[in-house]
């Protein structure tokens, strides 16, 4: 981890071109880039080359120098306009982040002055009174009354305050779940090195699309309009997936192997001289991929994600076996290898089916992919499996995953449940130890997904 | 050719290479730092063409090694020739003078040598052009580190050898993988996307001069609509856009028609797939008035 607090806790360095450099790349790490110290030096080597006075050249020089990614592009952009600008609107950045941060805590004491009983504060965790100070002021009044209700009851001790506290804390964990993003862009801002880095990050997150990051939002809550990108980007990541996952040589650490019996055989036309060496070779079979997609009740808010998701795998791969499941097992392949593009092929799929938005039946699903479809699942098959884990009869259900583990070579299952929520159920602990679980509640999990080692062999 | 911006600005211009401003500062960039460039973008766009006009423009070789799933260092950088090898050893059957054989097999008039080990050991400065290097795997990957930070390679046998010049390295991606930021670090990044509708006729006019006016523009035009759709999966390169412009010329065409399109749409669109949502989503009619339109 870079520590970008150089000059000591919140102490800006001095304006020098270099200073600024560094801070600007640390500005850009806060906003999730990854930079190294070799790529400062080589920004700083690179601006010795160009004339410092005009501005295109000097932006495309630190891109070319600090981004690595195509998809950190944007980010650079919007940083830059707002990092190297004038100090007067830097000092606007500092004076609006410093009314955002007094507002903030104004909020919370005002959050530590209702949430008490008797006059004594409840005891409830920083993020508890956060998620008060954001909630919508109905509700928030709502709350009010509920506690001035009980406070106005004289028979109420003050032994009742555990009890009352349970019932607020349930409430504000309703409403976490709602404000999820906002409070945890509010309470996890990353600092950023200085006051005024901090500052500028606060004005990048307050522009461009809506102040969210479309990778890092959970899918179900892309808004509309950027739908059309994060299409492309999930098209993009599923190709991506079946690349990595079908790669038929794998990394090995010895080299090449020497095939002793081929060499001699062959070497018998020349008298017994090993004239050409032969290798035993690395190639393996390419993997069969089957496709299994919660489409449940529980599932359709990521409806959007599955089926470009589906239809992303479907395009790129010719022999990919498709199933939707719910109460019961569909298979969907004979859609996708009719051509058509996605509209239609949705549009067929989603009133033909009797799956969607049911109950869901995992075990009940598997027994059934099992029991009809042997043929498809062998020693090279790998299993993809899209579901949030939620599903009725789970010790059934992670039964028959062991059982379909046991016939397929592999089985990768991406979880659309956050990560931070995945203690709270015994059942995906059961899951995961039956299967290669992994978070894909965003697009920036999918693509972390991707980079996984064991998809490399 | 003396390094300056301006030089390489030229140099591009007298190669008939169309791009824009900050493309040809990052390659300055790369070749005053002596860093590997690293290019990476949709197929089509010219990241390969990019290693030919460099080798073009300091009028030198270009060394290409193409990767591929499974390419390892025997076939990146050098392979004993094991055959010669063998017939020195039968031709000094009755040598007694062992060390001095093992001595000789081991030299390099046995090493057989590959693109990367031809690049460093060239007399002159060369264009070491590495395509595609995302079909290649990690382990590959790692191995290029030596090579891209200190342009030097170790062979167990001869030790390590020294670059006699270090060459113009240009890597080309299509990002089928995520490339180590290892990799990237050594690197200069550009990225490099399908041209606007204007840098599009610029190409189109260097490279196919005897297209009109008109039909270049409406050309350029009517592909990037077509790039546009999110439903086509290969979207059509610049050499697409190039040979459809070629075809047309050769049809005689000074302007758009829809039939026209509908007859030669194979030319830019050569999957069926593509082709049906091309019909479906765009049309043949639709296509015409939208590139007829605005100029």
């Amino acid at each position: 981890m870079h520590d970008c607090n150089v000059a000591g806790k919140h102490k800006k360095l001095p304006d020098y071109l270099e200073n600024n450099i560094i801070r600007f790349a640390c500005l850009l790490r806060a906003g999730g880039v990854r930079i190294g110290t070799s790529e400062v030096i080589d920004a700083l080597q690179a601006l010795q080359f160009i004339p410092l006075s005009e501005k295109t050249l000097f932006e495309a020089t630190l891109k070319a120098t600090l981004i690595k990614k195509a998809a950190d592009q944007e980010l650079f952009k919007k940083h830059f306009a707002l990092f190297f600008t004038s100090p007067e609107r830097k000092r606007k950045f500092q004076e609006i982040h410093q009314q955002k941060q007094a507002e903030h805590r104004a909020r919370i004491e005002e959050a530590e002055k209702v949430l008490s009983f008797r006059g004594e504060q409840m005891d409830l965790s920083e993020m508890d009174k956060t998620v008060y100070a954001y909630m919508p002021a109905r509700d928030q009044k709502k709350m009010q009354d509920f506690l001035q209700m009980n406070e106005s009851r004289n028979t109420l001790s003050r032994g009742y305050r555990p009890f009352l506290e349970t019932i607020v804390k349930g409430r504000l964990n309703f409403w976490y779940k709602q404000l999820g993003r906002e409070i945890e862009e509010e309470l996890n801002r990353p600092d950023a090195g200085d006051e005024e880095l901090n500052a500028i990050q606060d004005a990048a997150a307050g522009t461009g699309r809506g102040g969210y990051n479309i990778l890092t939002e959970d899918m179900q809550n892309i808004a509309r309009r950027d739908l059309p990108r994060a299409t492309i980007l999930i098209r993009k990541m599923a190709r991506l997936l079946v690349c990595r996952i079908s790669r038929r040589y794998r990394s090995c650490k010895s080299r090449r192997k020497l095939n002793l019996p081929a060499t001699i055989r062959h070497s018998i036309q020349y008298g017994g001289i090993p004239f050409r060496l032969k290798y035993r070779s690395r190639k393996e079979k390419k993997p069969q991929l089957l496709l299994l997609c919660d489409v449940s009740g529980s599932m359709i808010r990521y409806t959007s994600f599955v089926l470009q998701f589906i239809y992303g795998l479907n395009a790129v791969v010719k022999h990919i076996e498709s199933f939707i499941f719910s109460e019961g097992l569909e298979r969907i392949t004979p859609y996708f290898q009719q051509g058509k593009g996605f509209d239609s092929i949705i549009k067929t799929i989603v009133e033909e089916s009797k799956e969607w938005g049911g109950g869901t039946s995992l075990g009940k699903a598997v027994r059934s992919l099992i029991l009809n479809y042997e043929e498809e699942l062998n020693r090279n098959t790998i299993v993809i499996i899209v579901s949030d884990t939620r599903t009725i009869r789970h010790r059934d259900a992670v039964k028959m995953i062991r059982r379909l583990q046991n016939k397929v070579k592999e089985i990768i299952w991406l979880n659309t449940l956050p990560r931070g929520d995945w203690d709270k159920y015994t059942s995906i602990q059961m899951f995961q130890k039956a299967a290669n679980m992994f978070p894909c509640n965003t697009l920036a999990d999918l693509e972390q997904v991707l980079g996984k080692k064991f998809l490399t062999g | 050719m003396h390094l300056t911006l301006e030089n390489l600005q030229k140099g591009f211009k007298k190669t008939g290479y169309i791009c824009d401003e900050e493309t040809i500062l990052t390659v300055y960039l790369s070749l005053v730092l002596e860093k590997p460039i690293l290019i990476e973008g949709p197929p089509g766009v010219g990241k390969t063409e990019m290693g030919k006009v460099l080798a073009q423009i300091y009028e030198t070789d270009l060394i290409r090694l193409q990767c591929y799933e499974g390419l390892d260092e025997n076939k990146a950088l050098y392979e004993w020739n094991y055959q010669r090898q063998l017939l020195k050893i039968q031709l000094s059957k009755h040598d007694t003078e062992t060390k001095q054989l093992e001595e000789d097999l081991f030299s390099p008039q046995y090493l057989l040598q590959r693109p990367l080990l031809q690049a460093i050991q060239a007399p002159r400065k060369v264009v070491l052009l590495v395509d595609e290097i995302d079909k290649s795997d990690d382990e590959f990957e790692a191995f290029l580190f030596e090579i891209l930070s200190d342009f030097q390679v170790s062979v167990p046998e001869l030790g390590t050898i020294q670059a006699k010049q270090i060459p113009i390295v240009v890597l080309t991606s299509n990002s089928e993988r995520e490339l180590s930021d290892g990799l990237k670090r050594r690197c200069i990044f550009l990225y490099l996307d399908f041209p606007k509708i204007e840098k599009e006729i610029e190409i189109i006019r260097a490279r196919v001069p005897r297209a009109g006016k008109i039909l270049t523009k409406e050309i350029a035009k009517a592909v990037n609509l077509i790039r546009q759709n999110a439903e086509i999966r290969k979207k059509p390169s610049i050499a697409e856009t190039l040979d459809w412009t070629r075809a047309l010329v050769s049809l005689n065409k000074d302007r758009l028609q829809s039939s026209t399109i509908k007859h030669t749409l194979s030319i830019l669109l050569k999957n069926r797939a593509d082709q049906r949502v091309f019909h479906e989503q765009i049309g043949a009619d639709n296509l015409w008035e939208r590139s007829r339109s605005g100029y």
